[in-house]
């Protein structure tokens, strides 16, 4: 009966971001997800646990305000969730993540067996909390899955490298980090939202924690991608496009 | 000792890295050092192309991967103490350089695209793409070695230089893996490269069912060009194979043309289209993401439009 961490991020919605007159990000109007890189993690985590029993702890790091994606966690199937909390765990940098996550996975879930993350977050996309999570617990790390199996006390992993996949074994406890191919996350009915508010779900404060190493990267600027086009719109009738293939060859494009 | 470091996976690789890392190195008169894999005859062409020293690492046993090397990369970086250490951003090079960066206590600057020695700072200050490609991330590593995954194709390789001389070492062969690769499977290229490709038609959801591509098909063809797609539809759908998925953790594309067709127009998506030399869309949505990063916008029902287009095209 295995015991599966899935980790995710509470992340700002790209969609929500807007770029200001001087080419500055305006976070001002965002909303928050959980990482749909993660979405992964957990779904693959539960869909694990419905064949093989056990359970599922969603794990996560981060400000206060994710509590929310706590919620979310554990009505996509988790059956526990572990918060570990701080305001000063807005700008983690991922060897600070990492470290936070292997210190309290020690402390709290010393049995697990498998440990699954997504291959990256979806705002900075560093995807290395993974792989640095399994280094801190000396575990096996077998990154960008496509395929997860779990017999007795051994995974199977597909996992895809540049022009091949390796199918690779490793004796639990293991780490691997999903790709989104791996499966389609459920999405969760009114049923699962009202059970996630009875689920155990503990916040560790950082105090209960050995401290934070500081950072190692420094952010020492973040600015719009610059894309400039000319946006220039046209409408479906015939005369239209007409204007539109011409744009098209005066800018030789075509022929 | 110290020096900047590069590890990829393929000498292809390496020789891009080179460029990068003897760039950096000229500026503070470091030396340079290239591991190369299973590949000692490699080891001269790496030297002409700027490398002071090649470190040979041996063929890996059949059930091992790459980061069985991770013992010795650890154990000779604490040795030499590099200054930088950069590795190829491959799917196994990624990991390798994050476990690496654990050991050596340092920091990673992950999927880098730019880097540059600031001798203000007295750092190399290094760029990359953040929130799926709308932001511009600049960062700086404040401990030692700084850290870097570079993508294969953002450098050129190196340029030989004729009379350059340099060294080789022999490291040991790693010490056997907990992870076993137990098969390997070659991936059949299903599709054209579309990386190269001058003209590409990219389909995204707009399109209501898989038969209905035809038409994205012909007017890709009527453009001289390929098909492409958003990821939704290469690894949801699984109506296209993913080749031909473009974006953020898909291909970059470069053509002279690109058509979004029923593409909305997510950042991950966009990020990958981003050296078009000409963006075009095609989405009933009026205000569709796509519009604002795009040349030429026409709004429109799809099932409308390109068949209309693909008339205009032949008779032109």
């Amino acid at each position: 009966m295995p015991t599966i961490i899935a980790c995710f991020k509470w992340v700002v919605d790209e969609a929500y971001i807007r770029k200001g007159s001087s080419g500055d990000l305006v976070f001002s109007t965002v909303d928050f997800k959980i990482s749909e890189y993660d979405r992964n993690a957990v779904e693959e985590a539960v869909r694990l646990k419905e064949a093989h029993g056990g359970k599922v702890v969603a794990l996560t790091v981060g400000p206060p305000g994710a509590t929310k994606g706590v919620k979310d966690a554990l009505s996509r199937g988790c059956d526990e969730a572990i918060f570990v909390a701080d305001t000063s765990f807005e700008n983690l940098e991922p060897s600070q993540t990492a470290e936070i996550l292997a210190a309290v996975i020690r402390s709290r879930v010393p049995d697990f067996d498998l440990i699954i993350c997504g291959e990256g977050s979806g705002d900075l996309y560093a995807q290395q909390v993974g792989a640095r999570l399994a280094e801190h617990l000396a575990i096996p790390c077998i990154s960008f899955v496509q395929k997860l199996g779990v017999a007795g006390v051994s995974l199977t992993a597909e996992r895809k490298v540049e022009r091949y996949t390796e199918i690779t074994s490793a004796l639990l406890p293991s780490l691997v980090t999903v790709l989104p191919e791996i499966n389609v996350p459920r999405i969760p009915g009114v049923k699962d939202t009202l059970t996630a508010s009875r689920k155990p779900a503990a916040t560790v404060r950082k105090e209960e924690l050995p401290p934070v190493g500081e950072p190692r990267l420094q952010t020492i600027g973040i600015a719009a991608a610059r894309m400039d086009r000319t946006c220039e719109k046209f409408g479906a009738d015939e005369a239209e496009l007409a204007r539109f293939a011409d744009a098209l060859r005066k800018k030789g494009v075509i022929r | 000792m110290g020096g900047i470091w590069i590890f990829a996976d393929t000498r292809g690789q390496t020789l891009e890295l080179l460029n990068v890392g003897h760039r950096l190195a000229a500026d503070r008169k470091l030396n340079l050092s290239a591991f190369l894999l299973n590949d000692p005859d490699g080891a001269g062409d790496c030297i002409s192309r700027g490398a002071d020293e090649v470190l040979l690492l041996p063929a890996l046993a059949d059930d091992q991967s790459l980061e069985a090397f991770l013992p010795v990369l650890v154990e000779e970086a604490k040795k030499s103490d590099p200054d930088m250490f950069l590795f190829a951003a491959t799917a196994r090079g990624k990991e390798l350089a994050a476990r690496v960066a654990v050991h050596l206590e340092t920091g990673l600057c992950s999927s880098c695209t730019a880097l540059t020695y600031d001798p203000e700072r007295k750092a190399v200050v290094m760029e990359r793409l953040a929130h799926g490609g709308a932001a511009v991330q600049k960062v700086v590593c404040r401990t030692r070695p700084v850290m870097a995954t570079i993508p294969p194709g953002a450098f050129e390789p190196a340029e030989a230089v004729e009379g350059r001389s340099g060294r080789t070492r022999e490291l040991p062969a790693p010490p056997p893996s907990r992870l076993k690769v137990l098969e390997r499977k070659i991936k059949a290229r299903e599709a054209q490269d579309i990386g190269e490709a001058r003209v590409v038609v990219s389909v995204g959801r707009g399109f209501e069912k898989k038969e209905d591509l035809a038409m994205a098909r012909e007017l890709a063809a009527a453009l001289g060009g390929e098909i492409g797609c958003t990821r939704p539809l290469s690894e949801e759908m699984h109506w296209l194979p993913e080749e031909a998925c473009i974006g953020l953790s898909g291909a970059q594309v470069k053509p002279d043309l690109y058509m979004g067709v029923g593409v909305s127009g997510q950042i991950q998506h966009v990020t990958g289209i981003r050296n078009a030399r000409v963006i075009c869309a095609v989405n009933k949505d009026e205000n569709a993401p796509i519009f604002s990063v795009a040349d030429f916008g026409i709004v429109g029902d799809l099932y409308d439009v390109v068949p209309k287009l693909i008339q205009k095209l032949k008779q032109m």
